[in-house]
């Protein structure tokens, strides 16, 4: 594998080189993301200046033949919370850039003419040209373009306006297998990034590639045949999240209080049926939609879908349940339909759907919009692919809305708005908001298996200090598998059956001709967290930061009516291994 | 407003008990293609009687009939009044009990709120404690049970089959947003042991003066091919 760099400002224009992966050769996805920046990006830089820099790399088995591994990390210093960021997509581009031999793209400088450039990457290279006729165009008319331009076979990497005007809420899209530009690299203002080094698209075709190989074929195979087993034969991988997707959390995250509801006032959304992940599959199969449907070859669990409108006609690609949450049950708006057309804005302006969820929410308490009115929600939303005043206020997230609108509770960490669960339902989760190096991060403390729960000893579950112990594991866990490019949603088939984490560890040494165990993979997590958290204390990042903001602690969610208990010095040792 | 709807049910459901209220039975035969259309009550919720002062176990298994094996291995996510069930056998089911089904979910927060999950102590804030009071027992009572997910098409026959009690004004909102499917596989009904043809169904004449509705439904029409 090799490194393409792309120096945007460099003299004469931009220029790209390749190089080996030298001193990363081992690393991929967020190791890789994460290593790059934590060595090249001085923290404290300017996120949106030109010695920061975008990371865009496959993960360690991305490009081969392993199930699942198409996800792709995007790092760099996050204009939104800044410290290290990695945003984590999936697409088809991952597998592309894999085959085509790509370890990572990294977007350096800053052009000095302010153009608008386009990166295309095939068998034979780069080519870098500019293209102002693509400035402010949504995602979806982009990707038109560049199908007529360079026809039907390619992958893209792109920005919406949001990203050109350099929003803090700025999504990097990636197409699915449709050509559609649904899957985003959305958390912590990227695409404001890839904004700044004036590259308003990657096109790739990997014609004439082959899979990878691996070292030893055979091993691979039966790895990978178990692997495929495990997932297929767990209820989780295997049945709920095909039939429904992730939005199948949404009556049980209500039923149990933890859903977000009216800017993080309520803990159940009355309604929440009519936008349950049951309710949105009902619908798609009914309109002639589809609930099924995966978002890279290679995915066997499939948990995503294609959403139409009633008379059949595509809108968005099946929202998810945090998207659902954030532009629905947050804002107490009941409608699938308005939920979709929201969706398909914010994919199209390329913009996070949490972040602006949220900054929904907290403009809605503050007056700028009823709560329920979905019009409403879509017309400030429209405001932000305008670039209005407006516009940019909020494509800024909601932390600089809460500001500026003069309010109180406003629910992020590190600038970063929270996800779809409210931390004084559960508590753990609550913990990894606050201490994760991503800000509030709900992927960030995902997976674990029973080896790496009985790293660090037993730990009593009763105890705070017992939520902070499981948080670090899993967030450690996470990182590790976060660096591979598979998709995150195996952890579940891996929590519950140790041969499906073993079939995993034997794909990686299989591929790389390693001989990693359990230990191994903590160890690789624990690096990761390691140059994230060192990077951020430089930038500025410190205990202070690792903190819910004060209304958690001070006011009771019905319907449980209780705070977020966890202590600040319990949340201070999380780190401590 | 979340408490106040909350206890309109109870007091509901106790004056049900109390034969204090007139109902209406309502049978349906359908096809068995038409159970989606019941998935907005079932996750809703619904009620239906029981022998309160029970364990959840024991109500799930004697009185709704499903293996033991079914809801170990499938009914993974209990909660009872909204918190998350890991022992089922010592929560206790009272008269006003909402209690929610679910299979196992995906994600940090599925895996958090699993019964006897590893991760149960991120949140043991809402974790059911089981109860140490001695509730009485084998007396008949009315709870909400709500359906989730693969549940839905696994057990929301058996529901449906045994009958689920629903106010007036509830049951005459879900049958106005009926799909158009209903009409088209429609197959039998009857409305306290009389038959009734859509038409006469669709009208809600039949409703009169009675504000619950006590639906029935067997999925046992045949299919048109």
């Amino acid at each position: 594998m090799k490194i393409l760099r792309v120096n945007m400002g460099a003299e004469g224009g931009p220029k790209a080189r390749e190089e080996p992966m030298g001193e990363f050769e081992g690393l991929g996805g967020r190791a890789l993301t994460s290593a790059i920046v934590a060595k090249e990006v001085p923290p404290l830089c300017h996120p949106l200046g030109a010695d920061n820099k975008l990371v865009i790399a496959p993960g360690l088995l991305s490009g081969t033949t392993a199930a699942m591994s198409g996800r792709v990390s995007v790092g760099c210093k996050s204009p939104l919370t800044g410290g290290l960021k990695e945003a984590n997509s999936g697409g088809q581009p991952s597998q592309m850039l894999a085959r085509l031999g790509y370890g990572a793209i990294v977007l350096e400088g800053k052009p000095k003419e302010g153009k608008l450039y386009k990166i295309f990457i095939n068998k034979d290279g780069v080519k870098i040209s500019p293209d102002d006729s693509l400035k402010m165009l949504g995602n979806y008319d982009l990707v038109e373009k560049m199908k007529k331009e360079y026809g039907e076979k390619i992958g893209c990497i792109s920005i919406g306006p949001a990203g050109e005007m350099k929003m803090s809420a700025a999504s990097v899209a990636f197409t699915d297998m449709e050509l559609r530009p649904t899957r985003h690299a959305g958390r912590g203002g990227v695409g404001a990034v890839m904004g700044t080094k004036g590259v308003k698209a990657i096109i790739i075709d990997d014609r004439g590639t082959t899979a990878r190989s691996p070292k030893d074929s055979a091993k691979f195979l039966e790895a990978n045949k178990k692997f495929v087993e495990g997932l297929k034969k767990h209820a989780v991988t295997g049945q709920g999240l095909p039939a429904y997707g992730t939005n199948v959390l949404t009556n049980v995250i209500n039923e149990a209080g933890a859903y977000p509801t009216k800017n993080f006032m309520w803990g159940r959304f009355p309604a929440c049926q009519k936008i349950s992940g049951e309710t949105e599959a009902e619908t798609e199969k009914a309109r002639g939609g589809l609930p099924t449907h995966g978002c890279h070859r290679g995915c066997v669990i499939q948990c995503s879908g294609v959403y139409v409108d009633k008379d059949g006609h595509y809108v968005t690609k099946q929202p998810e349940y945090e998207t659902v949450w954030a532009l629905g049950g947050n804002c107490e708006i009941d409608d699938l339909d308005v939920i979709a057309l929201l969706d398909r804005l914010c994919d199209d302006y390329g913009v996070d759907t949490i972040e602006m969820g949220a900054t929904i929410g907290v403009a809605m308490e503050a007056g700028l919009a009823k709560f329920g009115d979905g019009q409403a929600s879509i017309n400030l939303l429209k405001e932000v692919g305008k670039g209005s005043y407006l516009g940019r206020i909020l494509g800024n997230g909601a932390a600089v809305t809460g500001k500026v609108l003069g309010m109180e509770r406003v629910p992020v960490v590190k600038g970063q708005a929270l996800p779809a669960y409210d931390p004084r339902g559960i508590q753990g989760i609550g913990v990894t908001y606050a201490t994760s190096t991503q800000g509030a991060d709900h992927t960030a403390g995902y997976a674990v298996t029973a080896n790496v729960l009985k790293v660090g000893g037993f730990v009593d579950p009763l105890k705070p200090e017992g939520q902070v112990a499981l948080s670090r594991n899993l967030q450690i866990a996470t990182a590790a598998i976060d660096s591979t490019g598979m998709c995150l949603f195996i952890a579940f088939a891996v929590l519950d059956q140790p041969e499906t984490f073993q079939a995993l560890i034997d794909l990686l040494n299989a591929f790389y001709g390693l001989n990693l165990t359990a230990d191994g993979v903590t160890e690789l997590g624990k690096k990761v967290l390691k140059a994230e958290r060192e990077f951020n204390k430089k930038a500025g990042l410190s205990a202070e930061h690792d903190r819910l903001p004060d209304f958690f602690m001070k006011e009771p969610l019905p319907p449980h009516n209780i705070t977020f208990q966890v202590q600040d010095k319990d949340l201070d040792t999380l780190f401590n291994w | 407003m979340l408490g106040e709807r909350a206890a309109g049910r109870i007091s509901f459901a106790e004056s049900i008990v109390n034969e204090a209220h007139s109902i209406v039975t309502l049978r349906l035969i359908l096809v068995a293609d038409l159970l989606s259309v019941f998935s907005p009550l079932l996750q809703r919720g619904f009620m239906t009687k029981i022998q309160t002062g029970t364990v959840v176990k024991a109500v799930l298994c004697e009185q709704f009939g499903l293996s033991p094996e079914y809801v170990q291995d499938r009914i993974k996510t209990i909660f009872l009044d909204g918190k998350a069930v890991d022992d089922i056998d010592s929560a206790i089911l009272k008269a006003g009990s909402t209690l929610a089904l679910s299979g196992p979910m995906p994600g940090l927060a599925g895996a958090t709120l699993r019964r006897e999950g590893l991760l149960a102590s991120f949140r043991s804030q809402i974790t059911h404690r089981g109860d140490k009071k001695d509730y009485p027992t084998r007396v008949e009572g009315m709870i909400t049970v709500k359906i989730f997910n693969l549940l839905l098409d696994e057990i929301g026959p058996v529901f449906l089959k045994r009958g689920i009690y629903l106010p007036r004004g509830d049951f005459q909102d879900f049958f106005n947003n009926i799909p158009e499917k209903f009409q088209k596989e429609f197959g039998a009904a009857e409305v306290n042991g009389q038959k009734i043809d859509l038409d006469d169904l669709q009208k809600m004449d039949w409703l009169g003066q009675n504000d619950t509705v006590f639906l029935s439904v067997d999925f046992d029409a045949p299919t048109s091919n």
